[in-house]
């Protein structure tokens, strides 16, 4: 009989030093979603883990920072660019984009990435899409709700659900994500975000078969029949 | 709960409000951490730089990331710092092919007092009881958890440089994260 703790935990060491290659990347992915939430010794060992990633940085010598660097923040604290919801909480945004786009894009080149849902997908380049398709090219935006955002763009093939700042919806509870069409939905993938608020998946999606993405709360590990409650209440 | 940490959670809760001057005090007791850190992972001065930036500026746009809940801002903060480096680091190594990053960095910006940071207290006391838990670790394990953590490398790629079996690497990192758990636990 396999130790489903220990064996959860050892992945979950490796996954908060974001060490895990993609295989155990999406095993532990798919264990955080159906397993830790549920479990209160999992997840005690997952926030122990996280406190120890936080502590270990201080066997780093501390190092003033260049003086510009301060300034520099301040100017960028006001609210700004088209984006005003930048400045305001729990924004999650799920950006359509197809591969052949990505590719061209400054070497961004996700394409390398393995997987069809590649949890640690690094923040930066998914961040950079988004601003890229935004800036280059016709987008629509659907709100999801709260602060979250559906980007499409044409000759879509995948889809990035990224977020910062995403609180934890509760013990033993995932966001589930949907793809709504007028009879029914779909469930696509349960995620948490990773213990600093920041959330990204990626998945392989057909966009023409849905007509909108849906964001709920759910019990973990829960059979995916019917959406429940919106993760986000309807923005305004 | 430390004082430090007690300080920390009414600088947080008034960062929450928009309150640019909790804002700055948070900076001044972690910046310099947190450019350390950043700098020791990336080896690089302008990507240490645009870690902290960002970590300091997600603390300011979305300050609810952080649960109290869940653990001191301390640690909750130099994890976001961390996450956000190694993040950089291998998208970097992507992008050009970066030639070995030297383990074992220069000191910053020669020897000038001027750069050293006068660092509140206790986080420098902190700072000794870490040091001292790592030390405490056996060394094949301290040195997977440093390649990871302050080498930003997968398990895999750590696998293969130090010739052994993946599964032993992930032992290794499992008891490295126990024990330092432990250990931080029974010192504070
Ligand atoms: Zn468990």
């Amino acid at each position: 009989m396999i130790d489903r703790h220990g064996e959860t935990q050892e992945l979950l060491a490796g996954y908060v030093l974001q060490s895990l290659s993609s295989e155990d990347a999406a095993e532990a992915d798919r264990l955080l979603t159906e397993h830790v939430p549920g479990c209160s010794e999992c997840r005690m060992m997952l926030d122990a883990f996280q406190a120890v990633t936080g502590e270990l940085s201080l066997d780093a010598d501390p190092v003033r920072p260049p003086d510009p660097l301060l300034p520099r923040i301040h100017r960028e604290m006001e609210p700004r660019g088209r984006w005003g919801a930048r400045s305001t909480p729990g924004r999650l945004v799920a950006a359509v984009a197809s591969v052949a786009l990505v590719v061209g894009v400054g070497g961004l080149a996700l394409a390398q990435h393995g997987g069809p849902s590649t949890p640690q997908v690094p923040t930066a380049d998914v961040q950079e899409l988004a601003d890229y398709v935004i800036q280059h090219h016709p987008i629509q935006q659907q709100p999801l709700g709260g602060n979250a955002q559906e980007l499409s763009a044409p000759g879509v093939q995948e889809l990035f659900v990224y977020g910062r700042g995403v609180p934890f919806p509760g013990p033993g509870l995932v966001y589930r994500l949907w793809a709504v069409s007028r009879h029914h939905a779909t469930h696509l993938h349960d995620f948490l975000p990773y213990p600093d608020g920041t959330v990204l998946v990626r998945l392989a999606v057909d966009p023409s078969s849905f007509d909108h993405l849906l964001v709920t709360v759910e019990p973990a590990g829960s059979q995916p029949s019917e959406p429940g409650d919106p993760a986000w209440p309807e923005a305004g | 709960m430390r004082d430090g940490d007690r300080d920390d959670l009414e600088f947080h809760r008034r960062l929450s409000e928009g309150d640019r001057g909790a804002f700055d005090e948070l900076y001044r007791r972690y910046a310099g951490a947190a450019y350390g850190l950043a700098y020791r992972v990336t080896g690089q001065q302008i990507l240490a730089q645009d870690v902290v930036h960002d970590a300091f500026m997600a603390l300011w746009r979305t300050p609810e990331a952080f649960d109290p809940a869940r653990g001191p801002f301390r640690t909750f903060f130099l994890a976001l710092v961390h996450h956000r480096a190694v993040d950089l680091v291998r998208r970097e190594s992507r992008l050009r092919a970066r030639s070995e990053r030297a383990a074992n960095l220069e000191p910053l910006v020669g020897e000038d007092p001027a750069d050293a940071i006068a660092e509140e207290s206790y986080l420098g006391v902190r700072r000794k009881e870490v040091r001292e838990a790592l030390a405490s670790l056996p060394s094949e394990q301290r040195q997977v958890l440093e390649m990871a953590y302050f080498g930003g490398k997968t398990q895999v790629q750590i696998a293969e440089e130090l010739g052994i079996p993946l599964g032993t690497v992930k032992t290794r990192t499992f008891a490295a994260m126990r024990k330092l758990r432990a250990a931080l636990e029974e010192i504070s």
